[in-house]
C-alpha cells in the first residue's frame, strides 16, 4: 500500500509538468490567434480520435521508446550519451544492408538484420566509449558531434554505393527489401507493427535488470555517485563500455524496427526530419530515466506528435505546436520545479522566517 | 596545394569563425563560473532566428541585431533561473534549452512568415560590409582582413576585451573567484549567485551576436536547425582553449578555416557528404589534444 502511495507520488511531478507544457503550448496558440479547445480536441482526435490514429501513435512511439530505453540506460549510469541520432542512422543503415543482401531464408534474414542493427548502433557508441576511457575525451561532446559525422557517412552510402537506381533519382534511398523480411504488422491494414511489441517487451526487461541484477545495481549506484561506486570496487571503464554498447543497441534497434517494419528501405533523411532521437532523448529525461516511466513518455511523445498533425490539418495552427509543448514539459520536469517549490516551503516552515 | 593559397578561403575563415567565437567567449564566461553550458546551441539558433524577425519587423539591421540579443538574453535567463534558483541539473537544462529553441522557431517560422523549413527575402538587407581604410590596402592581407560585417570585428575585440576583463580587473577576479572557489568567495562577500547569473546572461547575450551574424551576416536567410552545431563546436572550442579568451579565439580559427574549408572543397570532385563531415570530423580530432579537467574531475578519475 505504502508502495502504491510512493509510486502515486511519483507521478505528481511529471503530471504538473504535463498541464503545465500544455498550458504553455495554449500560450502558443493564442499568440497566433486559434482556438485553444479546438486545437486540443484536434489534438486529442489526431493522437487517439480512431483506431486508425491509435495504432499510428503506437507506431510513431516505436522508435521513440526504444531510442529513450537505451538513453535512459545510459543516463542512470550517469553517461550523458547524446549520440542517439547517429546510432540509430547506423542500425537502420546496417538492418537495410543485411536484409537486402544476406543470403539467407526470410525469416532468418529479418532476425540478421534486427542483429546487425544492434550491433551496428552498440558498435557506434561504444567508439565513443572507447574514446572516453582510452583517450578522455568528453562523452557529451564526443556523441554529439559523432551525429553529425554519422549522419554525412549514411548518406554517402546511401547516395553512391548503395543508391537505388532503378527508380527516379530524386531520392536517396536503398532498394526495397524483399516482402518476406518485414516485421508483420499487428493489424491488417495499420501501421503499428511488431517492433512495437518488441519495444514494449524492451521496457520491461530493462526494467527487470535495472532493478533485480547485480549488474543494475553496479550500474545505479555509478549513476547516482560515481565517486562512491569507484570505491565500492566499480570499474567504470568497463560498465561504460558495456552500458555504451547496450545503449547504443537499443537505439540501433529501433532504427532496424523502422526500416523492416515501416519504410522497408533506408530513406536519406527518412530518420532525421521527425526527430526520433530526440524525441527519445526527451522521453527519458521525462521520465527521470525509468524504463517503464520512459514507455510511457514515448507514448506521450508520440501521441504529442500525431496529435500535433492533426492540428495542422484542421485548423490553421502549425504542426510544430506539438514541439513548443514537448520543450516546455521536458523544461519544466528538468527544473523539478514542483520538488523545488515544495522544497522552499518547507524550508520556510522550517526555520520560521517569512523568506 | 593553390586551394590553400587561396586569399578569398581565409577571408571566408573569419566570416565562419564569428559564430563559433563569440558562442565560445559566452561559454567561457560560464566555464570560469561553474557552469557547463550545453544550451548555447539553442540560444545561437534563437540568436539567429530573433534577427531575421526583427529585420522583418522594424527594417533596420541595426534594430534586428539588438531584438536577438534581447531575445537570447532571455532565453538565457530561462537557463539561469533554473539551474542557478532552482539548482536543476545544468546538462539538462541546457539540452532542454536547445529543444526549445529548435521547437518555438519552427513554430514561430510556421506563424510569423508561414513558411516551412526556411525563410529568406531578396529585399531584406543584411549586415553591412566594413572596409577598413588603411588595412584593405595592404596587399595580400588586405583582402582577408578587410570587408566584413561588424560583428566579425566585433568578435575579435571582444576576445580581447574578455581577457582583460577577466584577467586585470577585480570583477573579473570576483568572477573567477565565484567558480575558482565559490565557498570562499562567498565568505570574502561575493554575491555568487549574481555573478552566475550576469555570467549566463552575457552568454545569452553573445549567443545572440553569434545568431545574428549567422542569418544576417552572409546571406539574410533562416533555415530551421541552422546552427548546424555550432554551439556544440564552440564547447570545443572553450575546452581546446582551456578557458581563455584567446586561447578560445585560435581554437575558433581553426573550426572557423575547417568550415570555410569544406565549403570550399564542395566544388571539388569529392562527394558533398565527406566535405561537411569534415568540421566535426577535426573538432573531435582537436579534442585528442587537450584534457579537460572539470570533466576528469567530475568522473572521479583525477584529484
Amino acid at each position: 500500500m505504502r508502495r502504491l502511495a510512493d509510486s502515486l507520488r511519483g507521478l505528481v511531478h511529471p503530471l504538473a509538468a504535463l498541464a503545465a507544457g500544455l498550458a504553455a503550448g495554449a500560450v502558443a496558440v493564442i499568440v497566433v490567434g486559434g482556438s485553444v479547445g479546438e486545437t486540443y480536441a484536434e489534438m486529442w482526435k489526431g493522437a487517439f480520435g480512431s483506431f486508425y490514429y491509435l495504432t499510428n501513435t503506437l507506431a510513431r512511439s516505436t522508435p521513440i521508446m526504444l531510442i529513450g530505453l537505451g538513453v535512459a540506460l545510459a543516463f542512470r549510469a550517469g553517461f550523458f550519451n547524446l549520440g542517439a541520432e547517429g546510432q540509430l542512422l547506423f542500425g537502420a543503415l546496417a538492418a537495410a544492408v543485411a536484409a537486402l543482401y544476406l543470403p539467407a531464408p526470410p525469416a532468418l534474414a529479418m532476425i540478421a538484420a534486427l542483429v546487425a542493427g544492434i550491433i551496428a548502433g552498440g558498435a557506434w557508441s561504444l567508439l565513443a566509449g572507447w574514446l572516453d576511457v582510452r583517450f578522455r575525451l568528453n562523452l557529451l561532446v564526443s556523441t554529439l558531434l559523432l551525429n553529425y559525422i554519422a549522419i554525412y557517412v549514411c548518406s554517402y552510402f546511401v547516395s553512391f554505393p548503395l543508391k537505388d537506381t532503378s527508380g527516379s533519382a530524386a531520392i536517396n534511398q536503398t532498394n526495397m527489401i524483399d516482402r518476406a523480411v518485414w516485421l508483420p504488422k499487428l493489424f491488417k491494414g495499420m501501421s503499428v507493427h511488431a517492433g512495437f511489441v518488441l519495444a514494449a517487451a524492451a521496457a520491461v526487461l530493462l526494467f527487470l535488470v535495472l532493478r533485480h541484477t547485480v549488474a543494475g545495481y553496479h550500474l545505479r549506484m555509478h549513476g547516482s555517485n560515481p565517486l562512491f561506486a569507484l570505491y565500492g570496487g566499480v570499474r567504470r571503464g568497463r560498465l561504460m563500455a558495456w552500458t555504451m554498447l547496450a545503449s547504443g543497441g537499443f537505439a540501433g534497434l529501433a532504427g532496424a524496427v523502422e526500416v523492416l517494419g515501416t519504410q522497408y528501405r533506408y530513406i536519406d533523411n527518412a530518420l532525421t526530419a521527425p526527430g526520433y532521437a530526440w524525441s527519445g532523448i526527451m522521453a527519458a529525461l521525462l521520465a527521470n530515466s525509468h524504463p517503464l516511466g520512459t514507455a510511457a513518455a514515448a507514448l506521450l511523445l508520440a501521441a504529442l506528435q500525431t496529435g500535433g498533425m492533426g492540428v495542422e490539418r484542421n485548423t490553421e495552427v502549425p504542426l510544430e505546436i506539438a514541439s513548443v509543448i514537448q520543450a516546455a514539459i521536458i523544461l519544466f520536469i528538468s527544473a523539478r520545479f514542483t520538488r523545488a517549490l515544495l522544497k522552499r516551503r518547507k524550508a520556510r516552515a522550517a526555520d520560521g522566517t517569512a523568506a | 596545394m593553390e586551394l590553400l593559397l587561396d586569399v578569398s578561403l581565409y577571408g571566408s575563415t573569419l566570416r565562419m569563425i564569428a559564430p563559433i567565437l563569440l558562442a565560445a567567449l559566452g561559454g567561457v564566461i560560464c566555464a570560469r563560473v561553474g557552469i557547463f553550458n550545453v544550451g548555447l546551441e539553442g540560444l545561437m539558433l534563437t540568436g539567429a532566428f530573433a534577427a531575421i524577425t526583427g529585420n522583418h519587423l522594424f527594417g533596420d539591421v541595426w534594430l534586428a541585431v539588438l531584438f536577438a540579443v534581447i531575445c537570447s538574453g532571455l532565453m538565457s535567463l530561462i537557463l539561469a533561473w533554473l539551474t542557478i534558483g532552482l539548482n536543476a541539473n545544468m546538462i539538462v537544462v541546457g539540452v532542454a534549452l536547445n529543444f526549445l529553441a529548435s521547437g518555438l522557431t519552427t513554430y514561430c517560422l510556421s506563424a510569423i512568415f508561414h513558411v516551412k523549413g526556411s525563410y529568406y527575402d531578396p529585399g531584406m538587407a543584411g549586415l553591412p560590409k566594413w572596409d577598413i581604410p588603411l588595412v584593405g590596402d595592404i596587399p595580400g592581407v588586405g583582402g582577408i582582413l578587410s570587408g566584413h560585417s561588424p560583428l566579425v570585428y566585433v568578435a575579435f575585440v571582444l576576445a580581447f576585451v574578455l581577457q582583460f576583463f577577466l584577467f586585470k580587473t577585480v570583477k573579473g577576479f570576483r568572477l573567477l573567484a565565484a567558480g575558482e572557489h565559490p565557498e570562499g568567495a562567498r565568505s570574502l562577500g561575493i554575491r555568487i549567485d549574481r555573478i552566475r547569473y550576469w555570467a549566463v546572461l552575457a552568454s545569452g547575450v553573445l549567443c545572440g551576436l553569434a545568431g545574428a551574424q549567422l542569418s544576417l551576416g552572409q546571406v539574410t536567410q533562416f533555415t530551421e536547425g541552422m546552427t548546424a552545431g555550432r554551439g556544440f563546436i564552440a564547447l570545443v572550442a572553450v575546452m581546446l582553449g582551456q578557458n581563455h579568451p584567446l586561447g578560445v579565439m585560435l581554437a575558433s580559427l581553426l573550426f572557423g578555416f575547417m568550415d570555410a574549408l569544406s565549403i570550399r572543397l564542395q566544388g571539388y570532385a569529392l562527394p558533398t557528404q565527406f566535405t561537411m563531415a569534415l568540421p566535426y570530423v577535426m573538432t573531435l580530432a582537436a579534442m585528442f589534444l587537450f584534457k579537460d579537467r572539470a570533466y576528469l574531475r567530475q568522473t572521479g578519475r583525477i584529484d
